[in-house]
């Protein structure tokens, strides 16, 4: 059995007082010790998908309409809010996409990162202590004895992330999740971001769910890649049988609208049109406005999930087919 | 039209902002027409019907020389807006021209703002009392004693909004472009701090309302034979245990106008521009 | 810190000498002979000629000032025309009242406004929210000697629980007792200001729930309890540390009304007193004195806010 099962995940804001679909009945598994990457433009219910999964969607105008989540056989949404909060934060821990503001300006680090062991293990403050500073060391923080001591306001964006990390591996976490963790940093803090995330992947064997609108941080750090449209899963595969064949002309699009810096660019070419808001009815497949090989069917039918080999699966009427 | 457009904007789903606004209209109406609506002379004498109590035909009660007491409730509402707008207006004025010449001009402004900061070293009751004892007990005299202390403030927001504004893009295009001080000044700031000033008017309204019925109360406001709510809660406070009823109306009357402009300056903030929120000073 | 401290204690000194201007030239803007004045009507010719000698009223405006300023600085505010004594034991006199009654108030404040605050903002939108808010706003607008009038009413007539007015020092007979005398004034007192914490301590908790950091301590699997205090409240403090100075403000002055409702012998009652009975000496008096505490009181604010946060360094 995965160590995430995620089931027709579906999640609902509530605006007005009336409930407006974001994520549409998602299904994804996560096994331990793997890299999930999730990809997709703002809006496509990524995060709300993660937040969801950590249970940091109470409280909000966002509620989850149906599906279930279950994390290491138990079922994350059945459990009473404090069996939840116990695997927040242990066995689940998460890191967010801006550094700057993810740390509470007022605290010591070493106070914020020994706050999460306490509230998980019982040990002393002094132990804790400790194992605050060896987590310093493990997520490669120069001279751990000082930093431990510092306020947030003092280190820089890609300290602040390590320092986020090491506040997520407090409680050796079987499932790490990383909303955009390197999207606020500098490209070259980016690499080395993502390279201790692999490394500590090793270390420990945890299994990172990793969320980004970026498929080149994806294609660098993940075992499995699911792109997102929409509110829905619309290709499912292999990093390496993705990147070699993909079916569904969104992903297509989104890769063609990385610039690559190592081969001459004539254009940079850009999906067009727009995605349909939040709350629009659409008929059809959601992305047949924008397609380029859109055809009479796809303005009428919502395709289903077409497997394009045993591991690799598109929505989309046309898998593969090149754009006219 | 375009004017009540923006109110009606303002106001919709503000039901506590809306019900402030409405409170408000009519006591500019009794203010407007008392004459016609107060069913005694508010300065009438009827030493037979003293500290009578609420029924017919007087409505309130009468006070300690048988004046009728909703007769006077009525007329205050006549000193409430006239001392409201008129410190409002006096504040908004002189605060607001030294708060933007100062932070338009720096080298004036550094000097007027220090002396902003020394009167804002009085606590505002007290800069009024003091301000008080030099002057004659009168209308103007309150008016212009409860604009200075809150020029004070409105001078020290005005300069900070000013200086954001003038950090913004579209002023260094218009310096560019050829613009004079003046224009600059009140073609392109002034327009900016409308609806901020707006807000802030309706705090210093409500404000000003309770400094004055403390003056009054101190004995150091309008002159006694004024029948503002503060002067009838001051001259009745000896018979609040003969009359407490003669307390009653007239602070009612003043907490629900307070409380009617505090909520219509909350329904104006929220609606406003985020770049200024946190610069104004509501309750 | 100190060395901090030091320095903005010296910052205050150009803005406090332009304060000391003010008052001292309060004196020359009421019309007739200062000296005459500050003698009151009882005042022998005699009198008038001594003290105008003292004065230096015949030497130019500014060397009358450092004259004044020199004998302020030593605590000197010259006599009462009322009660015939220094001015300055005029004001220790009614200092017992007025500290007791401005720390009583604190508390009032403190254990009404934060907690209702704090529990506004984390069920906000709730029905305890709205009355909460609601009756916050309420209080903000009523006045302040109304609110005291009806309580006397109330709980001093027609009750009879507590005294309705004076207060006879606590070393008299009956010690601490005589803090009841205080206990319907200092309520009065901390009302207002109490609802005005209240809808401080909601907005700024409000603010802060919004922030990252807070999501960051809820993905920690901490009770949503200790999420509200130990990172919201801590955080929305500094904001309602940094308000703070401007609540005094409003207290000192609704002091002074208080004070009057409930003919408690204090600093407040004191000022509208020597104003009424034109004792010049004592206003010039209790004004400076006000003015120097409140200015204190402000760095102590400042002070507190950058101990509050971290972020702000002390240089």
């Amino acid at each position: 059995m995965a160590l995430l099962e995620v089931k027709d995940l579906a999640i609902a804001v509530a605006i007005n007082g009336r409930l407006v679909p974001v994520v549409r009945g998602i299904s994804f598994e996560v096994e331990a010790g793997t890299t999930l990457g999730i990809v997709g433009e703002s809006g496509c219910g990524k995060s709300l998908t993660s937040l969801a999964i950590m249970g940091l969607l109470e409280g909000s105008q966002v509620r989850i309409t149906s599906g279930s989540i279950v994390f290491d056989g138990q079922d994350l949404l059945a459990l009473p809010p404090e069996r939840r909060r116990a695997v927040m934060g242990a066995d689940m821990a998460m890191i967010f996409q801006e550094p700057m503001t993810s740390l509470n300006p007022v605290y010591r680090v070493g106070d914020q990162i020994t706050e999460s062991i306490l509230q998980h293990r019982r040990i002393s403050r002094a132990q804790a202590r400790e194992r605050a500073i060896e987590l310093l060391r493990l997520v490669r923080i120069p001279d751990p004895e000082g930093r431990i001591d510092s306020f947030p306001h003092q280190l820089s964006g890609g300290m602040r992330q390590r320092v986020m990390i090491a506040m997520a591996l407090a409680c050796d976490p079987k499932l790490l999740i990383a909303d955009e963790p390197t999207t606020a940093l500098d490209v070259t803090v980016q690499a080395r971001i993502l390279d201790l995330m692999k490394e500590l992947q090793a270390e420990t064997g945890m299994a990172i769910m990793l969320i980004s609108h970026d498929l080149g941080v994806i294609a660098e750090t993940c075992d499995t890649v699911a792109v997102m449209y929409w509110g829905k899963i619309i290709e499912t595969a292999p990093a390496a049988e993705l990147f070699a064949d993909m079916a569904h002309p969104y992903t297509r699009g989104l890769l063609a609208s990385i610039p690559v810096t190592d081969r001459e660019v004539d254009r940079l070419e850009a999906i067009p049109s727009r995605v349909p808001l939040i709350g629009e009815t659409v008929t059809g497949c959601a992305f047949h406005p924008r397609c380029g090989r859109a055809r009479p069917v796809c303005a009428d039918i919502d395709p289903a999930a077409i497997a394009v080999s045993p591991s690799h699966s598109a929505r989309c009427h046309f898998p593969g087919e090149d754009s006219a | 039209m375009s004017f009540l457009h923006s109110v009606r904007d303002i106001f919709r789903g503000r039901a506590m902002g809306t019900a402030g606004l409405i409170w408000l209209c009519v006591i500019l109406f009794a203010a407007l027409a008392a004459p016609w609506i107060a069913p005694f002379d508010p300065l009438d004498i009827d030493p037979v019907n003293r500290l009578t109590e609420p029924g017919w035909p007087h409505l309130f009660g009468t006070d300690h020389y048988g004046r009728d007491t909703f007769s006077r409730c009525i007329y205050g509402a006549r000193m409430t807006m006239l001392i409201g707008l008129g410190s409002v207006a006096f504040a908004l004025v002189t605060g607001g021209a030294v708060g933007m010449l100062s932070a338009y001009f720096t080298r004036l402004g550094n000097f007027l703002m220090r002396g902003i900061d020394v009167l804002m070293a009085f606590p505002a009751l007290l800069l009024a009392l003091v301000l008080m004892t030099l002057l004659e007990r009168s209308v103007v005299n309150t008016i212009i004693v409860i604009g200075i202390v809150y020029a004070t403030t409105t001078a020290r927001i005005l300069f900070g909004m000013t200086l954001k504004l003038k950090r913004e893009v579209f002023i260094d295009a218009a310096v560019c472009s050829g613009a004079g001080h003046g224009s600059i000044l009140f073609r392109h700031i002034l327009p900016n701090l409308i609806s901020p000033l707006l807000v802030q008017a309706s705090f210093i309204f409500a404000f000003a309302q309770l400094q004055a019925a403390a003056l009054d109360f101190l004995g150091l406001g309008l002159p006694p034979e004024v029948p503002s709510w503060g002067n009838m809660l001051s001259e009745s406070r000896i018979y609040v245990t003969r009359a407490p009823w003669l307390l009653l109306y007239p602070g009612l009357l003043i907490i629900l106008s307070v409380f009617s402009m505090n909520m219509v300056g909350d329904a104006m903030r929220d609606s406003m521009d985020p770049r200024f929120k946190d610069d104004i000073a509501g309750v | 810190m100190l060395a901090y401290t030091f320095k903005r204690l010296l910052a205050l000194v150009p803005t406090l000498l332009a304060a000391s201007v003010l008052v001292f030239l309060f004196v020359h803007l009421i019309p007739g002979d200062p000296a005459a004045v500050l003698l009151g009507d009882s005042a022998t010719p005699e009198d008038v000629a001594r003290l105008s000698r003292e004065m230096g009223l015949d030497r130019p405006i500014y060397v009358q000032y450092f004259i004044w300023l020199g004998h302020a600085l030593q605590g000197d505010f010259g006599t009462s025309v009322f009660f015939r004594t220094p001015v300055m034991d005029v004001i220790a006199g009614g200092a017992e009242t007025s500290i007791l009654l401005a720390v009583l108030t604190m508390i009032w404040i403190i254990i009404l406004g934060i907690p209702i605050g704090v529990m506004s903002a984390t069920r906000h939108g709730s029905w305890v929210d709205q009355l909460a808010s609601g009756g916050a706003m309420l209080f903000a607008s009523v006045p302040t000697f109304w609110l005291g009038l009806y309580l006397i009413l109330i709980f001093a007539v027609w009750l009879g629980w507590f005294p309705s007015s004076g207060f006879p020092s606590i070393h008299e007979e009956g010690g601490l007792l005589n803090l009841r005398y205080l206990l319907l004034p200092s309520l009065t007192l901390a009302a207002p200001n109490a609802a005005l914490i209240i809808r401080l301590v909601r907005a700024s908790m409000l603010d802060v729930q919004r922030e990252d950091h807070v999501r960051t301590a809820r993905a920690k699997g901490l009770h949503p309890a200790r999420v509200a205090i130990k990172h919201v409240f801590r955080n929305a403090l500094i904001s309602v540390a940094a308000a703070f100075g401007f609540t005094f403000a409003a207290l000192i002055s609704e002091a002074v009304v208080t004070e009057t409702v409930f003919s408690l012998p204090g600093v407040g009652q004191l000022v509208v007193q020597s104003i009424l009975r034109r004792d010049y000496p004592v206003i010039q008096g209790v004004i400076l004195v006000i003015v120097c505490l409140y200015m204190v009181i402000n760095l102590i604010v400042d002070l507190a806010y950058a101990w509050l946060d971290p972020r702000v360094s002390l240089k």
